[in-house]
């Protein structure tokens, strides 16, 4: 075991710092042209889906090296790339199950962000329980027509295309009848709303499907053969990159930090007083310990291991661990944490961060109650953590006693 | 003993209740939050006229005590109703209830009553602070008036209440010495205020700057120089109080949580179903019944003078900022997906809760006051 970092990795990092300290906008990006070119210049600088195979765009980087660029990033300010999603999942069920000719026709515009995705899983009835989706896609000669509604879709408002998850065989257990599909988005017969969050802002939508008609050759893998796709992706998903996430910790709170120096709290700046240092000092040693986990990962991940269902432990530990911070950092702030409008610059996380903009720190505050709900909550995590890692006996639930009595093998669901 | 509620206070709780799910519904709710207002001056004054304010009689009150305004704010918290109650009647009145200042409880609190006067109190400045030491607004006597400079900050409704009681700093002094209270017409020349936008956007705050603000000397509020005892009641009653609003929010998130969990189905059998969830609801209701029991015998050691009123007060607001925070983010976790969302009326609850979590003492300022009671000896039975 050696901690330290590579001469090699020492070198790209500083290669990388160079690069952005150089190229990273000035301005806010507003309008979506920008946001494009910049995502590009990204691209061409070989920061975008790194690790890919060069065949399919990427340059074969080492996932050490990712982790560099997305930590860099974050330190530098950096806006992010877009296209997270559809990058983070997309491209691997595209590359593990996608045709030849998926992978030429949809890789490269997906990585050049000409094209961007969103993700076309979760239903009304379908959250948690994913495998109960409802959405159907029949098969009428060599086109699929799909009808139904997904819902919580991020980013649905501005995709070009969505990875659909669709019902092909209504007649077989509810695991053996989803396929998974690739939908143009701009297809007649999709409406799309967005839906506003808690934190004021719309990101996430609701899609109508209404005799949608997708060619055949749009689906992937086999027919009906979409729950195992899904599989795949989702712990993709759930691993992540997490040493990015400790960078964005680490930015908000060497920012808490300058903040507390001028904070007055009990007539003294808020830095000295020992009730307010306990809870900086958790921070920090929860944000280290994120950042070795983090490192443990990615040396698995540098030997070649797949992430698997451990890649619960780390979204249960970084979702949670976020929720935590964020209480603390406003019991910090007091009242300036939740203010947004007429806060001090010198106590903002970005001064003029608008209600529903990010740059707040009510913002980051109420974006932590989401990371323990979308790619599978808390309590799906830990159910996947106590059955599949820790090899407990699964829990009686009326589902799979609804299919042992129907006689069907009870599917590993979505659970 | 009896720890239950008279037949008088049931009634008060179903009378205030019938009235706000009539006259505020949640889309009344939604509306003022964009309001720059924040709040429906017709509905705040018929509100006050129900007759449930804690002051004597003769001034047009009804003499009712802080369980009875634990009551109507744990109500409030359920709505959560926006407007200035809060900040006229329990700060802006406790005040000059406290002060004991007969003039001025002439002078403000029949127009209090029925409605056509609503107050806040500005206290909080740059830094976050709730004992004397906070407060370094200047208050110097010109002749027949006083001269106000400074600043104050988070001030309730600040941005839409009639006069605003303003805690300063008179004759230089340090910690209780010199802390005066005066009444501020909110169109004095020289005030300058402006609204702030909080997370929770039911709950209206503004910055208020006094450069030169002239106020006749009649509008001082108590004694010059020794109103700090005025305010410590007043800022304690409002600890209590925060924390029945914040009780009511909590104990409304759980409702809708629990009522969810009967509703949802996952995995073909209802959420509430799952330990994980059924667990999670029964430690969210123990957290709101211990809340209860804590801001009612704070109300009631309050009402009753005992000698552990300071003490009760702030086991109440550190325990049930506490349980309010765990209760509410739970109900997110508990609604998924839908309880993300704008449109669903569970983070309103969610806000109202956290806006009130850092006002009034913090969770650690009001451990920290418990210790000191206790070492003081200011418990149970010590009268
Ligand atoms: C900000 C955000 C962005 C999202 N983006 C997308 C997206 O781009 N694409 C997409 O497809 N989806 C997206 N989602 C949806 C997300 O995946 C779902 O919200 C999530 O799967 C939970 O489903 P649900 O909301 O229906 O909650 P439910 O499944 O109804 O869960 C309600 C509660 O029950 C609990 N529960 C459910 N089953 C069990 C069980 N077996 N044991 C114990 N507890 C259980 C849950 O943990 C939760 O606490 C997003 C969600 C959010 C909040
Ligand atoms: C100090 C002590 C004194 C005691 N005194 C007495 C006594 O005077 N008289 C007497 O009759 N008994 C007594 N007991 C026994 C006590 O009542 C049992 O230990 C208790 O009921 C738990 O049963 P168990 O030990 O078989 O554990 P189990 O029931 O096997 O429980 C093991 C674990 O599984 C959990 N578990 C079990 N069922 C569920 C469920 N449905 N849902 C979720 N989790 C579950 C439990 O919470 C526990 O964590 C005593 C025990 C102790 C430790």
């Amino acid at each position: 075991m050696d901690l330290s970092y590579t001469l090699e990795d020492q070198a790209f990092r500083q290669w990388v710092r160079a690069w952005l300290a150089e190229n990273v906008p000035r301005h806010k990006l507003t309008t979506m042209e920008e946001k494009k070119a910049w995502h590009r210049k990204l691209y061409d600088a070989g920061f975008i889906g790194m690790g890919l195979p060069r065949e399919y765009g990427g340059r074969d980087a080492r996932p050490m090296e990712q982790a560099i660029v997305g930590e860099e990033m974050v330190r530098a300010k950096a806006p992010p790339p877009l296209n997270g999603l559809g990058i983070a999942i997309v491209i691997p069920t595209l590359i593990h199950h996608g045709t030849e000719q998926q992978k030429r026709r949809f890789i490269h515009k997906l990585l050049t962000a000409e094209e961007l995705w969103c993700q076309l899983y979760s239903e009304p009835n379908a959250g948690s329980d994913l495998a109960s989706l409802q959405c159907r896609a029949d098969l009428d000669g060599d086109e699929f027509v799909i009808n139904g509604q997904k819902i919580w879709t991020s980013g649905a408002h501005e995709a070009d295309w969505g990875l659909l998850l669709a019902r092909t065989d209504r007649s077989a257990p509810k695991h053996q009848g989803i396929s998974c599909i690739l939908v143009d988005m701009h297809t007649p017969g999709i409406e799309v709303r967005t839906l506003k969050q808690i934190s004021g802002s719309e990101e996430f939508c609701e899609v109508f499907f209404t005799d949608v008609r997708v060619p055949r050759e749009n689906l992937v893998g086999e027919l009906n053969g979409g729950w195992r796709i899904a599989q795949t992706t989702l712990s993709y998903e759930r691993g992540g990159n997490t040493l990015s996430r400790y960078a964005r910790l680490l930015q908000q709170v060497t920012r808490l930090l300058d903040v507390c120096r001028v904070l007055q709290r009990d007539g003294r700046p808020a830095i000295e007083d020992p009730v307010v240092r306990q809870k900086l000092g958790q921070i920090y040693a929860e944000m280290e310990v994120l950042r070795y986990a983090s490192l443990r990962i990615l040396s698995r991940l540098e030997r070649g291991l797949r992430p698997g269902p451990e890649s619960s432990l780390a979204k249960l530990h970084y979702s949670e661990l976020d929720k935590r911070v964020q209480e603390l950092i406003l019991d910090i702030l007091g009242p300036y944490g939740q203010q947004v409008g007429g806060i001090p610059d010198e106590l903002a996380l970005e001064p003029g961060a608008a209600y529903g903009e990010a740059g707040s720190w009510m913002y980051a505050f109420l974006w932590s109650r989401a990371g323990t709900i979308y790619a599978g909550s808390s309590e799906i995590q830990k159910n996947i953590i106590g059955e599949r890692v820790l090899g407990l006996p699964k829990e009686v639930r009326a589902d799979r006693v609804a299919a042992q009595v129907a006689g069907a093998a009870s599917g590993d669901g979505a659970d | 003993m009896d720890f239950e509620f008279t037949e008088d206070q049931v009634m008060l709780r179903g009378l205030v209740r019938e009235f706000l799910s009539e006259q505020c519904p949640v889309s009344h709710v939604r509306a003022m939050m964009e309001h720059p207002r924040g709040y429906d001056r017709d509905l705040y004054r018929r509100l006050v006229q129900l007759g449930m304010l804690p002051f004597p009689e003769k001034y047009g009150g009804a003499g009712l005590g802080m369980i009875e305004q634990a009551i109507v704010l744990e109500e409030m918290g359920r709505i959560p109703y926006p407007g200035p109650y809060f900040a006229t009647v329990i700060l802006a009145g406790g005040a000059i209830m406290a002060s004991g200042d007969s003039r001025a409880q002439m002078r403000y609190l029949p127009a209090i009553c029925n409605g056509d006067l609503a107050m806040s109190l500005a206290f909080l400045e740059d830094g976050i602070s709730w004992g004397p030491d906070a407060i370094g607004l200047s208050m110097a006597r010109e002749g027949e008036s006083y001269r106000l400079d400074g600043i104050k900050r988070f001030v309730p409704f600040g941005q839409s209440v009639d006069d605003i009681l303003v805690v300063a700093r008179s004759g230089g002094g340090r910690g209780a010495e010199g802390i005066s209270l005066v009444a501020v017409p909110a169109d004095a020349p020289g005030l300058v205020i402006e609204p702030e936008v909080m997370m929770d956007l039911t709950s209206k705050t503004a910055t208020l700057r006094f450069e030169g603000v002239r106020v006749p000397a009649e509008n001082r509020v108590g004694p010059e120089g020794g109103a700090w005892p005025a305010v410590e009641v007043a800022l304690r009653q409002a600890a209590v109080g925060a924390s029945a609003e914040m009780l009511g929010a909590a104990r409304k998130a759980l409702e809708m949580s629990v009522d969810y969990a009967k509703v949802r189905k996952q995995f073909g059998q209802y959420i509430g179903q799952f330990q994980a969830i059924k667990h999670k609801l029964a430690e969210m209701l123990e957290l709101v019944e211990n809340a209860h029991a804590a801001v009612y015998y704070a109300a009631w050691a309050l009402d009753a003078g005992a000698p552990d009123a300071a003490l009760a007060a702030s086991v109440a607001k550190s325990t049930v900022n506490v349980a309010a925070r765990r209760v509410c983010g739970d109900a997110i976790q508990v609604h998924g997906g839908i309880g993300f969302t704008w449109e669903y009326d569970l983070h309103l609850y969610f806000k109202r809760a956290k806006h009130l979590e850092p006002l009034y003492g913090d969770t650690e300022y009001h451990r920290e006051r418990v210790l000191q009671e206790a070492l003081a000896g200011r418990v149970a039975g010590s009268a």
